[in-house]
């Protein structure tokens, strides 16, 4: 065993939020290769469902559901984004309070709300990925041709998911807040297929709601080719406003409902 | 933007970061300490509370889990707090903590006040709240020493020697590419203590450090905590139902019954630094006047034997004295003497039956 002082003189340097986001981002890719099972498990598991979906939506309405295909794939495309965006603050605190780290993200002087969110957006990175590849096998399983414009897609999509990562957040405060409530604001995830095939263009109203707006954007990147300069500077900035505002709210939300789960003395209780 | 120069919500103010952060954004613990020192503490007392108090519920079904709790507690040093299952212990450490909002009492944390300034207060606090699940046992430790010296606010590659240093003394050199699921219990429990003291804190809370760990390994954790809070100034509230831990790590005892303390003292003095002996005589030469006479003199109990009787005395220095001149004038045979030297768990017993403040 060593004899000497630990630091032995050297001044440890605060870190940085990037160094933060760093380690973040480094630790969910850590945990999402060493739990094999839950990453593959994931994959699967969506694409069971477009098959289900294709193959059973196929035989009751044949040539109905070949030509409205694409539009299909790249709405579940978004919906698997959207999922593991939405979910993906309330498990993390759920995974943490299991593996008894919540606390030390509690403490720590980066504050819990950042570092919840430096979190849940390194899961959306993870989600992106995961998602790319279903997107690729339902091409193939399909047969269909998309246009995937990288920058484009990439910005679209991850702007429209912002927006629910947003509420992700808040119902990640009312999961601390209440436990059980948590299981059924799991369930609004499904609510997603309507935001996502939202009337944006009879109703213009619903481009206000969360993936609405993006995911018309989205249709037309893919679809029709259209370039992320191609766009209208009010749709951009629409998409922007959108994700922004949600992203605020589901912070507020998690601040409050956080302050409340420590004054009612539940934070980390389940 | 480093974590000190953070001022959202909760946050830290521009005075602060300037207070707290020098211009390389290092830790500078000397100059902070002497930055930190508020009114309720001395440059020395590393976390002060004046009068916390918590309730859960309201009206009738209102409990009172810390009834106006004051303490404080010196740098480098090891305070043990104990208390029946209810006692308030876990409320009061969370709330030190921040991760409970108290109804009334402030918290200082090196001088700074926790509610006003929580991210100040707490960037040199650690706690290991939950034994060996206190990190991610698919990483490997030297992962989690570095993911949670950042989380702690510190940058890993800043502290990379201090984290050699500490697996060295821990004994965990060797499995520093491990991952923890992957190591024994006892292991895992050292991981966790140091992944607690990765990113350099000054005060650490550790519930129940030595659960589960075989006899040796708990020794190598008391005889390092000792030695961190000797060397390195390191500030350890140890909360734990094992008494002879407690008994031989910490400096002083703080127990709490019913949300109160209802003892705070150095764990001698705890355990009789009043000079008094608890001390058992046997003796076949015991007979009734004599026993008699005793009684009369002192606490005495009498447990008869088949030849003669034991006598138990709790006595002073002076009584033992006077009691062993007077067995000798009457010329008793001593068949056996032993003085019972009271442990920490005799000491808990008493106290917290007894309630009043010691």
């Amino acid at each position: 065993m060593s004899t000497e002082g630990l630091d032995d003189g050297v001044v440890p340097r605060r870190a940085s939020y990037a160094q933060l986001a760093k380690q973040v981002l480094y630790r969910e890719y850590l945990i999402f290769v060493r739990y094999p099972a839950n990453a593959v498990g994931g994959i699967v598991i969506a694409l069971f469902f477009f098959g289900v979906l294709f193959y059973g939506g196929e035989m009751v309405a044949g040539r109905a559901l070949t030509d409205s295909l694409a539009g299909i794939i790249v709405g579940y495309f978004l919906w698997t984004l959207s999922v593991g965006a939405y979910s993906s603050i309330s498990n993390d605190i759920g995974s943490e309070v299991q593996w008894g780290t919540l606390e030390r993200h509690v403490m720590t002087p980066f504050g819990f709300a950042p570092v919840a969110l430096c979190k849940g957006a390194a899961k959306v990175v993870r989600t992106f990925l995961t998602s790319a590849l279903i997107l690729a096998v339902m091409l193939a399983l399909t047969d269909t041709t998309l246009q995937v414009p990288v920058v484009t897609v990439v910005v679209i999509a991850g702007f429209s998911i912002v927006s629910v990562l947003g509420l992700g957040f808040a119902a990640g405060g009312i999961t601390v807040l209440y436990k059980q409530v948590g299981n059924w604001l799991n369930l609004l995830q499904f609510g997603f297929v309507v935001l996502i095939s939202a009337p944006v263009f009879e109703l213009g109203w619903t481009r206000l709601l969360p993936l609405a707006h993006g995911s018309a954007l989205l249709q037309r990147a893919m679809i029709d080719g259209t370039r992320l300069w191609e766009f209208a500077p009010a749709d951009l900035a629409l998409l922007v406003g959108v994700a922004v505002g949600y992203l605020a709210f589901g912070y507020v939300v998690f601040q409050y409902a956080t302050r409340r789960a420590r004054r009612l003395g539940v934070l980390g209780d389940y | 933007m480093t974590a000190a120069d953070d001022s959202g919500s909760g946050g830290w103010s521009d005075s602060e970061s300037r207070q707290d952060a020098d211009s390389a954004g290092t830790v500078g613990r000397d100059r902070l300490r002497a930055d930190r020192v508020g009114p309720e503490s001395s440059a020395d007392t590393a976390v002060a509370v004046e009068g916390l108090s918590k309730r859960f519920g309201s009206g009738p079904d209102a409990t009172t889990a810390v009834d106006g709790v004051s303490l404080t507690v010196d740098r480098g040093a090891i305070v043990g707090l104990l208390g029946p299952n209810g006692a308030g212990k876990t409320t009061l450490v969370k709330s030190i903590l921040g991760m409970v909002l108290p109804d009334e009492g402030t918290v200082r944390i090196d001088g700074i006040d926790a509610r006003e300034r929580p991210r100040a207060a707490y960037s040199r606090v650690d706690a290991l709240l939950e034994g060996a699940r206190n990190d991610y046992w698919r990483l490997t430790v030297r992962e989690n020493l570095r993911y949670f010296a950042t989380v702690s606010g510190v940058d890993p590659d800043s502290v990379a020697a201090r984290h050699d240093r500490l697996l060295d003394r821990l004994d965990l050199s060797d499995h520093a590419d491990v991952a923890v699921r992957d190591l024994s219990r006892g292991m895992k429990q050292k991981v966790s203590l140091a992944s607690v003291l990765a990113g350099g804190a000054d005060v650490v809370f550790l519930d129940e450090p030595t659960l589960g760990l075989d006899v040796e390994s708990a020794r190598t954790l008391q005889t390092e905590l000792r030695r961190l809070a000797a060397d390195e100034g390191l500030t350890v509230v140890l909360s734990s139902h094992n008494m002879d831990v407690v008994e031989t790590v910490c400096d002083r005892v703080v127990i709490m019954s019913d949300g109160r303390i209802v003892a705070d003292d150095a764990v001698d003095a705890l355990l009789g630094g009043d000079d008094t002996h608890e001390v058992h005589v046997a003796s076949a030469d015991f007979d009734p006047p004599l026993l008699d006479d005793l009684r009369e003199r002192l606490d005495l109990t009498v447990v008869p034997l088949e030849e003669g009787a034991r006598i138990e005395a709790t006595v002073d220095s002076d009584g033992l004295y006077a009691l062993m001149a007077q067995l000798r004038t009457e010329d008793v045979t001593l068949d056996r003497v032993r003085t019972v030297e009271p442990d920490l768990e005799d000491v808990f017993v008493d106290v917290t039956a007894e309630g009043p403040q010691r």
